[in-house]
């Protein structure tokens, strides 16, 4: 309860308690002479508590909402905020159908970029606000095996977290730690101008509703909002998070992490196992910190490897039941007889259901297969 | 800690000597990064190898590198006739950028390697030796020819030791992906094929990349050395090689059997990489050196 740390005298507090004002809500509705009478105090020393509750409600104005334990949010509220929760589009309409429109700034998944039929919906089913709140962000694992996408995934999503709020987007900018060297610019390239195409097109199709969306965006500026790291060993991986708490508050446009992949440096003899587990929850942790904190996304790509059970073997995400615990997203790619589909292993606000999706040259794309139906489990 | 400029990481490439070739892979094997080669044996990959350590050295505005490479070889003996054969065709069709007496082999370094742990220890040895190259020639391109050979006897198929195999692996790797960021070098490996019998492969009928199998001299096969091991490269190229025929020969006029002629036919496949499409074509081997087949 607040008025315990509120300085003021040991008398004032039990009168204040005795009185019924246990919360500083409580208190920011009262008029000093009122509170006076209620407390049996002077009117001035009523007006000294008024004060000092206020001020240490300051920081919560911008939320509004008053709450008995600091940070929390009613469920109402939770709920306004993530009607108003942009998204970050996939470049697939059905992988955006599953994922309730798409990645939620709050949560981190996988996501690709859609076609001109998807901009169009998530334009028109979503409000283009740029009002979201200061919430935890949850975030997601995507993991498949080598050759189904999870780089081209990443490097889609760096690019449509860019995409202008005039066309349902974001407008931030992206953070792609590289632990593999599996990026390569041109196709970083070839990605972005296909996006800034798509614009064009959904642009004209539309040209009687947005007069002054000109795209005036180049591949070039795309690339740039890109902040690309590369890191080559696992203690290079933890100081790199380290200091992205600094890096994010000198670049507080950033929307989105892109992690590929969270797990390769982590797969070496480390002499110490439990060792290797803390490092990794306290890796997990200081991500969903900065998520919280500066109200991002933040996607994490996973290697697979095999679990020997009796009979036969089992893919499951590499290093260990406990890393992937920590996540309370997952989503996991795999080859369906000749399609690539995306398969929601584990969240708690997503139905289980699988989408079909394809890698072509413009990036992320609907699968192209007429037959492709979203499977709901 | 900064983040790189995109607009400046350029990815570079070195060409293989063949433009259909480097048409499919978009102008060569990338620096600074994995590219892995799986090929039952035969098929054309230590071709490759040769081929494109001697390209290393045409300069970059003719697709190379303008550097020497380091072959660490596994499988004995190296073949150094092959590699004089084709440094003289290299020569005398890139005769213009080298000075009269200059021998190309001078500038590959050859080393062999018997374990892993050589390997490892090999790879330690590496920096201060590419550090010194930049004085005269730098190494641009190390090949490791072939990676299976070192992991396919030394362990036992407990899981323990499988595992064991697997830390190796992501050790390895880690270290030469550090070795080609630092340098901005092209990394080749080799790896062999396993076949897979009867129906149920268990996890090495596991689909990985573009292809739903791979398919050599009539088998099914998959690259050597399982999953782990493709968590640790870049890039990954299949060659195959199968005799397919071509046309019947001598037929007799009673129409009993006659020759058939075969021909070997050989095909490189993308299986997958990150900067590249499905894609496939043919090659052949020649004296001069491996080249791709347009049809």
């Amino acid at each position: 309860m607040e008025i315990w740390r509120l300085p003021i005298s040991a008398s004032q507090r039990g009168k204040l308690i005795s009185s019924g004002y246990t919360s500083l809500s409580s208190l920011s509705s009262i008029s000093s002479s009122d509170l006076a009478r209620e407390l049996k105090v002077s009117e001035s020393e009523a007006m000294n508590i008024l004060k000092v509750a206020s001020h240490s409600r300051g920081s919560e104005t911008s939320n509004a909402s008053c709450s008995i334990v600091e940070g929390a949010q009613s469920a109402w509220d939770m709920l306004h905020d993530e009607e108003s929760l942009m998204h970050i589009t996939t470049s697939s309409a059905d992988l955006d159908n599953i994922l309730g429109g798409g990645i939620h700034c709050k949560e981190v998944t996988e996501i690709g970029w859609s076609s001109l039929s998807l901009i169009v919906n998530s334009v028109l089913k979503y409000k283009l606000t740029t009002a979201f709140s200061s919430e935890s962000i949850i975030f997601m694992l995507i993991g498949g095996v080598p050759g189904i996408g999870k780089t081209q995934l990443g490097i889609q999503i760096a690019v449509n977290v860019q995409i202008p709020n005039d066309f349902g987007g974001l407008g931030g900018k992206a953070i792609y730690i590289d632990t593999e060297g599996s990026f390569m610019v041109e196709r970083a390239f070839q990605i972005a101008e296909a996006c800034i195409e798509d614009m064009s097109e959904y642009n004209r199709f539309l040209r009687k509703d947005f007069q002054e969306c000109k795209i005036k965006m180049l591949p070039q500026d795309i690339l740039e909002n890109i902040f690309y790291f590369r890191i080559c060993s696992y203690t290079e991986q933890i100081a790199l998070i380290n200091y992205l708490d600094k890096f994010l508050s000198e670049h507080k446009d950033v929307k989105v992490i892109v992690v590929d992949s969270v797990t390769f440096h982590f797969r070496q003899d480390f002499d110490d196992m439990a060792l290797r587990t803390r490092v990794l929850s306290g890796m997990a942790l200081k991500l969903m910190n900065l998520a919280k904190r500066f109200s991002l996304a933040v996607v994490l790509l996973n290697q697979v490897t095999t679990k020997h059970t009796e009979a036969s073997f089992q893919l499951a995400l590499a290093l260990g039941d406990s890393w992937s615990h920590t996540c309370t997203n997952r989503i996991v790619l795999y080859w369906n007889g000749n399609e690539r589909y995306a398969y929601i292993d584990k969240s708690p606000s997503l139905r289980s259901a699988s989408a079909a999706y394809s890698v072509t040259a413009r990036g992320i794309r609907n699968s192209s297969s007429s037959c492709k139906r979203i499977k709901m489990m | 800690m900064t983040p790189q400029s995109l607009l400046q990481l350029t990815s570079q490439k070195c060409t293989t000597g063949c433009p259909i070739l480097d048409r499919l892979l978009y102008g060569g094997i990338p620096c600074d990064s994995i590219t892995e080669i799986v090929a039952e044996s035969g098929s054309g990959k230590t071709q490759i190898c040769l081929q494109l350590s001697l390209h290393a050295q045409l300069p970059v505005s003719h697709g190379g590198l303008a550097a020497s490479s380091l072959y660490l070889h596994t499988e004995f003996p190296f073949p150094f006739r092959r590699l004089h054969q084709l440094c003289l065709s290299f020569r005398s069709s890139n005769a213009h950028h080298f000075p009269v007496n200059d021998n190309p082999c001078d500038r590959i370094f050859v080393q062999s390697v018997h374990t892993a742990d050589h390997l490892l220890e090999i790879m330690s040895k590496t920096d201060p030796f590419i550090e010194n190259s930049k004085n005269q020639v730098p190494v641009r391109l190390i090949v490791i020819d072939s990676i299976a050979a070192l992991f396919r006897s030394d362990f036992d198929n407990t899981p323990v030791e499988l595992k064991r195999r697997s830390s190796l692996f992501f050790k390895i790797s880690s270290k030469l992906k550090a070795l080609a960021k630092r340098f901005n070098l092209a990394v080749l490996v080799t790896n062999q094929v396993v076949d897979l019998v009867g129906p149920n492969e268990g996890i090495n009928g596991l689909r990985i990349g573009n292809l739903v199998c791979l398919h050599t001299s009539g088998r099914r096969v998959c690259p050597a050395l399982g999953l782990a091991w493709a968590n640790c490269v870049n890039s990954r190229l299949f060659l195959s090689r199968n005799e397919e025929v071509i046309r019947e020969e001598n037929e007799k006029s009673n129409g009993q059997s006659c020759d058939f002629v075969k021909k070997k036919m050989r095909k490189l496949y993308v299986v997958f990489a990150p900067h590249l499409p499905e894609s496939s074509c043919e090659f052949e081997i020649t004296r001069e050196g491996l080249f791709g087949v347009e049809r």
